[in-house]
């Protein structure tokens, strides 16, 4: 904990004292009812939140702001149950429901991300300027989206333009001299709606670590252009079109003596026609376009280039789907598509491609009033791997006027990427390699030719058979209960029992003393839990949430290894050794047990005047194994658990102005060792325009 | 305090009444076990570790009846130098200043805890050959702090040259086996624990 107690004493007296003034303000106040939210990632239809048969969190544009925001990984910080991992590349990934970064697919407006070099997607990438809603889906969707929805889905919903003309300017300017400037023009009328956004985002970045000549972050400066049009031929036809494009620029330190830049740039192009044929009938035809290239290099002190690299990904996806209306209590939605995606990549065997046609179908059905079931199932056909039939069922059973259970069973799968089948990378210096799955047939013979091979250790037979993408079976039961109007909480107990997991394993011997690398389906793990959210709203004015998960993830083969005993640790490295009992084992790395949250939101009506106080907690995790046994157990040293807690107020003046301030990360926590991606104290100030 | 002095007593008396009934069993009379721990072997070597130079220098050797290193050149169990540990027995992998092995020596690396390494499975004794050492296995790297720690639950056990048994527990690679040794420590310098079976024939420990 990096808060002693005279600190949390005085968080406690403050919290109370603020529950005391908001019950006094609330004897003046009418009587509030939480509006029903809408949410389309769940069943790719429209659905009130309240009636979702499966885990799921919005995030509001109000929130965002008024927590003063910046980018998409500072907002899901604060959502129970997520929590953004540093990545060695520098960029921050996801972890929802204890599954990686890799096995949660990002989308915006209905449609991926991509970019993953090693499996992480950075979502500190994606600005949240002109965000409508976050929209995140817990458990497995496959069955739905396909690869990569094996953990959840988090769709990124973007702003639509207000009738008439309108526009919205927003400046921050916060500690390590960062700078976020976006500005957001749209117009509206009957038939036709236009919107156009520039965000400029740059930061001097920051150094944990003063004894390198590496900063933590380099200085960047990124830029993203967003433009939406939609147009109504008539009450029944529509046009959409989005055009988004990211460009960043970093500097790249490998040294003292190895200096130089990446630069990545990404453009997304989504067009969706939709047509209403009839009361029951309808149908969208979209297509979507989205190419990432990160380039970087490294010069010598003399400028000559020591190293470069380039990554340059395309999907294209074009799909039909189709809505029908069976009856007031029952929808179909089906879709056909096709994923084509190609990869150019320092280091492959081969410029990859990848085709993947597709069809899915669901069944959202109200049999009674208290009933809903949603069934549903896709199909992914795919050249590289064996092909995948996802199927999903929810229910939620309406007890009462005030409480409703839930549950869903779902499979989820994300396809082998292009790194582990066609990877064949040496390292230059050490002198190993490693290849893709589907690289070892012909690179083995080859170096095994060339007499680089000492001793074959995996024969190439069995590489012969496709390798499977990693899978899960998800579970979630839970139940919402509406205490009163101002009182909501909901309960969700999750268990993903995941197989075929990838990893690395030595397949030979190298003649230098190194060893040849590839992938393999090995490991089971599973992640299981649950969340909590309470959500209170006193009064107008006043809002409390707090939310809190409990996470076991473990790795099925280490629960049996320690079941039979076969684990062993010393208290210090030179103290004699001792079995360690099933209990011992902690589980995979970078897992936390308990995590929580807590925020309160206050209006001072008077003074129009925002406040806000947020919290989040997350209990120790190991990163590595420090004692040797190859294992995380309660003997290895852990990264100490801590809370950071931020703080922001907006005041409006003149109806269209607001000035923002805010510190976040109050207490300057740092882990200089171990956390990259906390920076320490930020301080900041903001402005905001309506016109 | 009293029932402290009262226990110590009685441990002491039960110890003495075992040591008799096990004196008593069998007739002949057998040596005792002995355990000891040996601190700071120094076991240097040259070269290696991304030196560019091959490894070289003499090897450390050390042996259980005595309980000390020695410099004889046949009378040897083991011998250490840098993490590469060899038995005085089979044959050479050929490395530069390698000892020649006159004994019969043997041994295996079991997983488990050193009490629990109670006798010697005589079927998993292997020489020292071309193709490895048979004691390599004992250590892990920790690629963070760049440490060599002693594999926990690895027991080393030995069959020495003159055909006895002992078992041993590789403690730290560092100089008076500090409880985190750094890339800082002094390093190759050997700290375990054996325990040494003086007895013809006599596989437990």
């Amino acid at each position: 904990m990096s808060l002693n107690k005279n600190k949390i004493c005085i968080y406690f007296s403050l919290f109370f004292s603020l529950i005391a003034f908001a019950q006094e303000v609330e004897t003046d106040s009418t009587e509030t009812k939480q509006l029903d939210e809408v949410i389309v990632t769940a069943t790719r239809t429209v659905r009130q939140l309240s009636s979702l048969p499966l885990p799921a969190q919005l995030v509001s544009k109000k929130e965002i702001k008024s927590v003063n925001s910046l980018r998409l990984s500072d907002i899901l910080n604060e959502q129970t149950g997520l929590i953004t991992v540093p990545d060695f590349g520098g960029g921050e990934g996801i972890q929802l429901q204890g599954l990686d970064s890799q096995y949660t697919l990002v989308l915006i407006d209905g449609v991926p991300l991509i970019g993953r070099s090693a499996g992480t997607l950075d979502i500190s990438r994606i600005t949240v300027g002109n965000i409508k809603q976050i929209e995140i889906v817990k458990g497995a969707s496959s069955s739905l989206y396909g690869s990569e929805a094996l953990g959840g889905v988090i769709n990124i919903i973007t702003e639509n333009p207000k009738y008439g003309f309108n526009g919205e300017l927003n400046s921050r300017v916060g500690s390590f001299n960062t700078l976020d400037n976006s500005f957001n023009l749209g117009y509206r009328k009957e038939k036709f709606s236009v919107s156009a956004f520039v965000n400029s985002f740059s930061s001097d970045g920051y150094d944990l670590n003063a004894n390198d000549a590496l900063n933590t972050v380099e200085p960047f400066k990124n830029h993203t252009f967003n433009t939406k049009l939609t147009y109504n031929f008539n009450e029944n036809t529509s046009l959409f079109l989005s055009g988004r494009y990211y460009t960043q620029n970093q500097d790249y330190v490998a040294s003292e003596d190895l200096k130089g830049e990446s630069d990545i740039n990404e453009w997304n192009a989504h067009a969706k026609l939709s047509h209403t044929y009839n009361e029951k009938w309808s149908s969208y035809f979209e297509f979507y376009a989205t190419r990432y290239m990160a380039d970087e290099y490294l010069n010598n002190t003399d400028n000559s280039r020591f190293s470069e690299s380039d990554f340059n990904q395309l999907l294209l996806r074009p799909e039909i789907r189709a809505s029908y209306k069976a009856s007031e209590k029952s929808d179909f939605i089906g879709g056909i598509g096709w994923n084509h995606e190609t990869l150019k990549r320092t280091d492959f065997s081969t410029n990859p491609e990848f085709n993947s046609p597709y069809a899915y179908l669901q069944y959202d059905t109200n049999p009674t009033e208290k009933l809903n079931v949603i069934l549903g199932a896709r199909f992914d056909n795919h050249s590289e791997y064996k092909s995948q039939f996802s199927p999903k069922a929810a229910l939620r059973y309406k007890l009462s006027n005030k409480i409703a259970v839930k549950g869903s069973v779902g499979y989820g799968f994300k396809a082998p990427d292009f790194r582990q089948l066609y990877f064949d990378f040496t390292n230059s210096s050490v002198g190993y390699t490693v290849l893709g799955y589907n690289a070892v047939t012909t690179a083995i013979p080859q170096m095994e030719a060339n007499g680089e091979l000492a001793n074959i250790v995996v024969p190439i037979s069995e590489f012969e058979n496709e390798l499977n993408p990693e899978n899960s079976i998800g579970i979630n039961v839970g139940a919402d209960y509406r205490l009163s109007n101002t009182v909501k909480v909901d309960l969700n107990v999750f268990r993903n029992n995941i197989e075929d997991l990838i990893d690395t394993r030595v397949i030979a011997n190298k003649t230098n003393g190194q060893n040849v690398f590839s992938y393999y389906n090995v490991h089971k793990v599973f992640t299981q839990g649950l969340e909590f959210n309470v959500n209170w709203k006193p009064s107008n004015n006043l809002k409390l949430m707090g939310g809190y998960q409990l996470l076991f993830a473990k790795d099925k083969a280490a629960v049996d290894a320690f079941e039979n005993g076969e684990v062993y640790a010393r208290l210090t490295p030179s103290s004699p050794s001792f079995q360690l009992k099933k209990e011992d084992y902690f589980g995979l790395y970078n897992r936390s047990r308990h995590m929580a949250n807590f925020k309160i939101f206050y209006t001072f009506e008077r003074w129009k005047l925002d406040a806000n106080l947020r919290g989040t907690y997350r209990s120790k995790y190991g990163l590595y194994d420090t004692n040797g046994n190859t294992y995380l157990d309660k003997y290895d040293e852990f990264v100490d658990g801590y809370s950071t807690w931020d703080i922001a107020f907006n005041k409006t003046l003149y109806k269209n102005y607001t000035l923002g301030f805010g510190i976040d990360n109050v207490f300057g926590f740092t882990d200089t060792q171990n956390i990259s991606n906390i920076s320490g104290r930020i301080i900041y100030g903001k402005l905001n325009i309506q016109i | 305090m009293k029932t402290l002095k009262f226990l110590a007593l009685a441990i002491v008396l039960i110890g003495f009444s075992s040591c008799s009934s096990d004196d008593d069993n069998g007739g002949q009379q057998l040596l005792d076990v002995e355990a000891e721990t040996v601190s700071n072997l120094y076991a240097p070597q040259t070269g290696g570790q991304g030196s560019g130079e091959d490894i070289s220098g003499e090897f450390t050797k050390f042996s259980f009846s005595l309980g000390t290193t020695t410099t004889s050149e046949t009378e040897w169990d083991i011998a250490f130098r840098g993490t590469s540990i060899i038995l005085n027995g089979g044959s050479s992998m050929g490395t530069i200043d390698e000892p020649a092995r006159s004994g019969e020596a043997a041994g295996y690396i079991i997983e488990g805890t050193f009490n629990d390494i109670a006798s010697v499975n005589t079927e998993l004794l292997t020489q020292d050959s071309e193709e490895g050492y048979v004691l390599s296995d004992w250590y892990s790297y920790d690629p963070v702090n760049h440490v060599i720690n002693p594999t926990a639950g690895r027991v080393l056990v030995i069959k020495t040259h003159d055909g006895k048994y002992a078992k041993v527990e590789i403690l730290s690679y560092y100089k008076d086996a500090p409880d985190s040794p750094s890339m800082e420590s002094e390093y190759r310098y050997y700290t375990f624990n054996y325990v040494y079976q003086p007895n013809e024939g006599e596989i437990t420990f």
